[in-house]
């Protein structure tokens, strides 16, 4: 009996041993699980890692990106508050309308509250004044005005101001809501030494404490899996247009958990762009956010010292300008799109072709365009002359067929609309955003690229130094 | 290091530099055709003849291996500092588009092999032209000759008298290259979209592919190749250019072109070749060693050029100076005169 007794116990050192250091191996990649560090923590749990709000916010967004392309065309005012209740909050246990299993592709969660009960968009959303669309309204109250909008248009789009509102509501919300919170709340003050210090817990009998909570809430918002590093980024990708459910179901238990192996907004517009083999912004902020994490957690529940916030912070000055330079990529590559929209809308029109599609294309488009060029100014950093050019450039709508766009909203909260520049002039400013993002940001992936004809021809040309007589 | 040295000799490897080794050999090959064939030397004398060791020991020539070497080095640091074509073609592709009389890829309907041919020689041409008159102001302009006579105070002539250039010089060289490809890759890449490619051989243009195979580093050469004279009229052979670096006063400023004679032709700047041999190079009779010296070629250029900027710009800054304050002086002196007569007038009123 006491051999058994002994031999189980050494089993047991084995097994625990051997949890140990797998749990160890997968948070050298993994975001999480990370141990407990607070101190005074006397529940069960063994996992200090928590942003399940974050992952609910990224549901809500999906879901009212779907309810915006609902509309009839017709005054909704049920569909208006079906989508408010996304975007402001439920006191109902909402369904998750996106994303929703599929064939070969099992989510684990159905309900909203499965993955975080009480969360919504609207509070977190940028609180200063959104320059880039008329009115001086609050990126809250811009929000609230596309929702009302968008209950009221066929499949969420508006041709007589050009407006398609899923495409406006969910860039826009992605940057007023996560990169706002992300980069200028969570990644920014929230550093500080005195706020939400290591030291405690984050609130009175939490099993995490401030500083890992702070970071796991900006991890959150990025949107990447927990297993982002062990996958490529075309695998990420995959995982997020749910067609590859292996590189998603990480832990093998024939579900996808949309807590923690799901690939959402930021995180998969920057594997779009890294699977084209040119960035790498994917790997390189989820990297830092798990190296973050890991310093935090090495610091076992005391404060940090001045030298690892001085690291912490690097850390967080990588995640925020690679995370710019995602959305900054976005703008460039739909600039890119309403270009050669326009193109083709050119062309239609000289030969009385239809362009209802290529028009609704186009204002798709642009709205992807309008959406991020307003989310990239949801940031910590005022981007000044770069805001002013990029608003003015792109304008409060589309350039519209009959040569007219949208130039502010009356009291009502009714468009107004004026005569527009033309189409040439349009597509200069298409190419002025695409060279801003470049010279601004420095963007590298480049998709959609207007005048990647010319740099592959100066290539094949050589280069212009000819410092030699003839 | 390695890296920085494999750099400054990569010229010799790149197809798209005349002194690509390739290049070289053929050139050395046609010397040998012309020497034997067209002037009856035997093998060895066409042998000596090629590779004269007056030639290429000669103090100019030895002069120019050591400017290769230091030019190369100051290209390296320079040249990522000039504007690059890049960012010309965009800055005229955007212009572009404000011309209402032109639209994005209007001709993108035009056969690709008919595309490709136009832009190839259009870039050539463009390409020939402005060099034909980047040269030929060169020796017009007392400031940018100060520059360009440092070519031109070799006093015998090998394929790396090419680099044989103040590095001012090299600079205004790359600006009009870099402009050049600018202007060609936006205008065709506006108006014929993605289908616009070079014709290229080697990754090289076809059309100086063809010259760099016929012979173009024999321009700088001993080697008096000379061609029939209605050819001369089309395509400038080594002696022409050679004819180029002459002292002789009947011989100052002919020949600019790079590759084609028509330039000089249609603008009065054409003359046949004659024998090379007869002819004397540099700057002038009384030229001496000193003119190879590091100092004369890269210090007293910048000098030169100081003092003509000094003597000129600077004094005529200073006569309009002069000019304008007598006219304010004189403005002054009427103003009086007006203010007094209108006295005068008031006086005889009342």
């Amino acid at each position: 009996m006491t051999i058994k007794k002994s031999k189980l116990t050494i089993l047991t050192v084995i097994i625990a041993g051997y949890s140990t250091l797998a749990s160890q191996a997968i948070s050298d990649t993994n975001y999480g699980p990370f141990p407990i560090t607070v101190k005074g923590y006397t529940g069960t749990k063994t996992n200090s890692v928590s942003y399940t709000g974050q992952m609910a916010r990224h549901v809500l967004h999906d879901s009212l990106k779907k309810l915006a392309g609902t509309g009839s065309g017709e005054a909704n005012p049920a569909l208006e508050e079906e989508m408010m209740a996304y975007f402001s909050g439920s006191k109902k246990n909402k369904a998750i309308i996106s994303p929703v299993s599929k064939e070969g592709f099992k989510l684990k969660q159905t309900l909203v509250n499965s993955i975080s009960s009480g969360k919504n968009l609207s509070g977190k959303a940028y609180k200063g004044v959104v320059n880039g669309w008329p009115g001086q309204m609050t990126g809250a109250e811009v929000l609230e005005h596309m929702i009302k909008k968008a209950a009221s248009a066929k499949s969420g789009f508006d041709p007589n101001t050009g407006y398609n509102y899923p495409q406006l509501i969910s860039k826009f919300a992605m940057g007023a809501v996560f990169y706002n919170a992300a980069v200028d709340g969570y990644l920014d003050e929230k550093l500080a030494a005195d706020t939400k210090p290591n030291g405690k817990p984050y609130k009175d009998g939490a099993y995490y404490t401030g500083k890992e909570h702070v970071w796991d809430e900006g991890f959150g918002y990025w949107g990447a899996a927990a297993h982002t590093l062990n996958l490529s980024a075309k695998e990420n990708y995959e995982v997020a247009k749910m067609k590859n459910f292996s590189a998603a179901d990480f832990n093998n238990d024939g579900e996808v958990d949309l807590k923690t192996e799901m690939t959402f907004a930021h995180a998969y517009y920057a594997s779009s762009y890294d699977k084209g083999g040119k960035t790498n912004y994917l790997h390189t902020v989820t990297k830092a956010f798990v190296d973050g994490r890991k310093l935090i957690t090495s610091a076992n529940g005391k404060n940090l010292t001045d030298s690892q916030r001085e690291e912490l912070v690097g850390y967080a000055a990588v995640i925020s300008s690679n995370w710019e330079k995602v959305i900054a990529e976005s703008i460039f590559k739909y600039a890119g799109s309403v270009y050669k929209d326009i193109g083709k809308l050119e062309g239609l029109l000289d030969s009385n072709g239809d362009t209802t599609k290529a028009f609704a294309d186009y204002c798709k488009h642009w709205g992807e365009l309008k959406g991020f060029s307003m989310a990239i100014q949801s940031g910590k950093n005022n981007l000044g002359e770069t805001a002013l050019k990029m608003n003015r450039m792109i304008g409060y709508g589309p350039v519209l067929l009959n040569s007219s766009q949208v130039t502010g909203v009356n009291s009502s909260g009714e468009f107004l609309k004026d005569e527009a520049l033309s189409w040439r002039e349009y597509k200069l400013h298409m190419l002025k955003v695409q060279k801003l993002m470049v010279d601004a940001f420095g963007v590298e992936a480049r998709a959609n690229d207007q005048t990647e004809g010319l740099a592959a021809l100066a290539a094949s040309l050589g280069t212009a130094e000819s410092a030699e007589n003839d | 290091m390695i890296d920085f040295l494999i750099s400054i000799f990569e010229h010799f490897v790149d197809p798209k530099k005349r002194i690509f080794l390739g290049y070289i050999i053929l050139s050395v090959i046609i010397a040998f055709i012309w020497l034997i064939f067209i002037k009856k030397f035997s093998l060895v004398e066409a042998f000596l003849k090629v590779f004269d060791k007056r030639i290429f020991f000669s103090k100019s020539s030895k002069s120019d291996y050591l400017i290769f070497f230091l030019n190369r080095v100051f290209t390296l640091f320079i040249s990522p500092m000039l504007i690059t074509q890049i960012v010309i073609a965009t800055f005229i592709f955007h212009a572009l588009h404000q011309l209402t009389w032109l639209d994005v890829n209007m001709f993108k309907e035009v056969p690709k092999t008919i595309i490709i041919g136009l832009f190839t020689l259009f870039i050539f041409l463009l390409d020939d032209l402005t060099k034909y008159f980047v040269h030929r102001w060169m020796h017009k302009y007392p400031i940018l000759w100060a520059l360009h006579k440092v070519h031109h105070s070799a006093t015998e002539l090998t394929p790396l008298t090419i680099y044989r250039t103040h590095p001012l010089e090299g600079i205004v060289f790359s600006l009009r290259s870099a402009f050049t490809q600018g202007l060609a890759i936006s205008v065709f890449f506006f108006l014929f979209g993605d289908k616009v490619s070079l014709a290229t051989v080697l990754g090289v243009n076809v059309v100086i592919f063809l010259f760099n195979v016929a012979g173009s580093n024999l321009r700088h050469s001993h080697i008096g190749i000379r061609y029939w004279r209605w050819l001369e009229y089309i395509l400038i052979s080594p002696a022409q250019h050679q004819l180029h670096h002459s002292i002789a006063k009947e011989h100052h400023d002919k020949n600019f072109g790079a590759t084609l004679a028509i330039w000089d032709w249609v603008f009065k700047s054409h003359h046949y070749s004659t024998d090379t041999e007869k002819l004397t190079l540099g700057l002038n009779e009384n030229q001496t060693s000193k003119e190879h010296s590091l100092y004369t070629i890269y210090v007293s250029p910048v000098v030169e050029v100081i003092e003509i900027i000094r003597t000129n710009f600077i004094s005529s800054y200073k006569n309009t100076k002069r000019m304008v304050y007598r006219f304010l002086k004189i403005k002054r002196q009427i103003n009086k005169n007006l203010i007094s007569q209108r006295k005068d007038n008031t006086d005889v009123k009342i």
